[in-house]
């Protein structure tokens, strides 16, 4: 997410004490971009507002997801990529960078708004708010044989053209040749920064050339994008495991408050109920347990 | 203070968090991380606003023509260039121990992102939520409120400001965090939304927190804060696991 309008943060909280409203004057968020033509579906979700889809694809990834990959349509990106794309992001993950937070672009669905487009040459542009010199973009299409209800997997891409060292600007064209195709595809950009950092930015973006997509062949894989969910009652988690006085500590074990354990040979102490996570081993978070 | 700019070396990675584009951007110095004076370094030129035509002038890669070989090349396009992650060099020393430009960013984004995440969770205090999820928020407020606790006492440590100015991340790419806008949607979701929408931010939150901290992790050379960086990443990411588990995904 970026800041358009910063909350408060501790130094400044003296404006208004307890309110989470209080707002200091702020710098515009720029990031860096997608897509703008044809659309991303960051892009057409965002175009839609965040608070207001309107098309029944939009409106599911919101459902699914949130509506902060809409707000955050510049940030699809992964920080640590440097080249890395198929090692970082899983099957079934490439539109939302593999990132939780884009999931909703995910959606294996044959309603996304699409762009017309025909073989042939394509100008596309990208849209950068905050442009970074020296830059590799690769396009991508999918191959005939997929079909939109499918999960996008890597395997599902064919390569149309890269371009090294760019240095994008605002709004930057580029012309591919785009190759027969009939039915509905994607155009998959990847956006490697090169001088200064290993970051990339990913982008799906529907397009219908007409006419028809095979009929999807069941894959062995099974499917890694989450179903949308139905507005049913939440569910309740399964409970979890309570600890035995003194025993080991274990990630998804409920502790409450007085509860010990032992880690590495030491005991503690719980001060805050909480259920076990990794990352909170006990010698790692003081404010959740003391050490005795 | 004068520093010696170190060379540029392509496999020298920095911190992208802030979209730093170039080592002199991260030599850091007392006004904070990112110091942009970038005494001595070459002018870069500013990118024009508009549209123009990427170039077709340097490598170019269709179809066929790809240089690497591999089972799967036919789907690669990997462009040229792509620099190796590695830590930059140290700016500072501080107890004996020395800490990078990527150290020093990722303590002054963490400090302020942390206190976004306190107040987030802090907005359950008054609204329905299952006891799980209550729990989860308030246990997330007192360990980000103790991790940047920590963190400060680093950058006081070592003579820099808890946070970056804003305008030094103005030109990159902003510093993650929850804009006044997603905010007050949020507050005016209602009960039936609320907790969904509380699960949703906070999921976003964190993995933002995240990729912070992966970053980090390989381009930062302090070992406890390369450490505070791990767990960080590690402990979001179980977080996440855990609501996305709450939400019934």
């Amino acid at each position: 997410m970026h800041l358009r309008h910063k909350v408060a943060t501790g130094a400044a909280a003296a404006i208004g004490v307890g309110s989470v409203l209080a707002l200091l004057p702020s710098i515009p968020a720029v990031a860096h971009g997608s897509m703008s033509n044809p659309p991303s579906r960051a892009y057409v979700c965002k175009t839609e507002g965040p608070e207001t889809p309107k098309s029944a694809a939009c409106k599911a990834a919101v459902a699914a997801g949130g509506t902060q990959a809409f707000y955050d349509w510049h940030e699809v990106s992964r920080l640590e990529a440097g080249g890395n794309h198929r090692q970082i992001i899983p099957d079934g993950q490439l539109c939302g960078a593999g990132r939780d937070k884009y999931r909703g672009l995910n959606l294996a669905r044959a309603d996304w708004p699409a762009t017309s487009v025909s073989p042939g040459p394509l100008t596309v542009t990208y849209h950068a708010t905050a442009p970074h010199a020296n830059s590799n973009f690769e396009f991508y299409i999918t191959k005939q044989s997929w079909s939109p209800t499918q999960p996008l997997r890597w395997s599902d891409l064919e390569h149309i053209r890269t371009f090294n060292n760019q240095n994008p600007t605002q709004f930057t064209n580029w012309t591919i040749n785009l190759p027969q195709r009939s039915g509905r595809q994607l155009i998959f950009s990847i956006w490697q920064r090169v001088v200064g950092s290993t970051e990339a930015f990913y982008t799906c973006s529907d397009v219908n050339f007409g006419g028809s997509n095979p009929t999807p062949v069941p894959t062995p894989t099974p499917t890694p994008t989450r179903p949308t969910p139905t507005p049913t009652p939440t569910p309740t988690p399964t409970p979890t495991p309570t600890s035995q006085p003194g025993g080991t500590w274990r990630a998804g074990t409920a502790y409450a408050v007085g509860a010990t354990v032992t880690y590495g040979g030491v005991t503690y102490q719980c001060l805050q109920a909480h259920t076990a996570l990794a990352g909170w081993e006990p010698p790692n978070v003081p404010a959740l347990w003391r050490r005795l | 203070m004068k520093r010696a700019v170190p060379a540029v070396v392509l496999g020298s990675l920095l911190l992208s968090g802030c979209g730093a584009d170039s080592i002199q951007e991260l030599r850091g110095g007392p006004a904070g991380h990112g110091a942009h004076d970038a005494a001595g370094a070459p002018a870069r030129p500013m990118p024009a606003q508009g549209t123009h035509s990427g170039s077709e002038h340097g490598s170019d890669q269709g179809p066929g023509e790809d240089s690497a070989q591999g089972p799967d090349r036919s789907a690669q396009g990997a462009g040229a260039g792509v620099p190796a992650p590695s830590p930059a060099p140290p700016v500072g020393t501080a107890a004996g121990v020395a800490f990078n430009p990527s150290d020093v960013m990722f303590l002054q984004m963490m400090v302020p992102h942390n206190a976004q995440g306190v107040r987030l969770v802090r907005l359950v205090r008054d609204r329905q939520v299952r006891p799980e999820v209550r729990e989860l928020a308030e246990a997330i407020g007192v360990t980000q409120e103790r991790e940047s606790v920590s963190m400060s006492g680093l950058l006081d440590a070592w003579g820099r400001p808890a946070t970056a100015e804003d305008d030094e991340h103005a030109a990159h790419g902003g510093m993650p965090g929850v804009s006044e806008e997603e905010v007050a949607a949020l507050i005016a979701a209602s009960p039936a939304e609320f907790e969904r929408r509380f699960l949703d931010m906070l999921i976003a939150q964190q993995d933002d927190a995240a990729q912070m901290a992966k970053v980090e992790v390989v381009t930062g050379l302090h070992p406890e804060v390369t450490e505070m960086a791990r767990l960080v990443d590690v402990s979001r990411t179980a977080q996440i696991a855990r609501m996305l588990t709450l939400r019934g995904k």
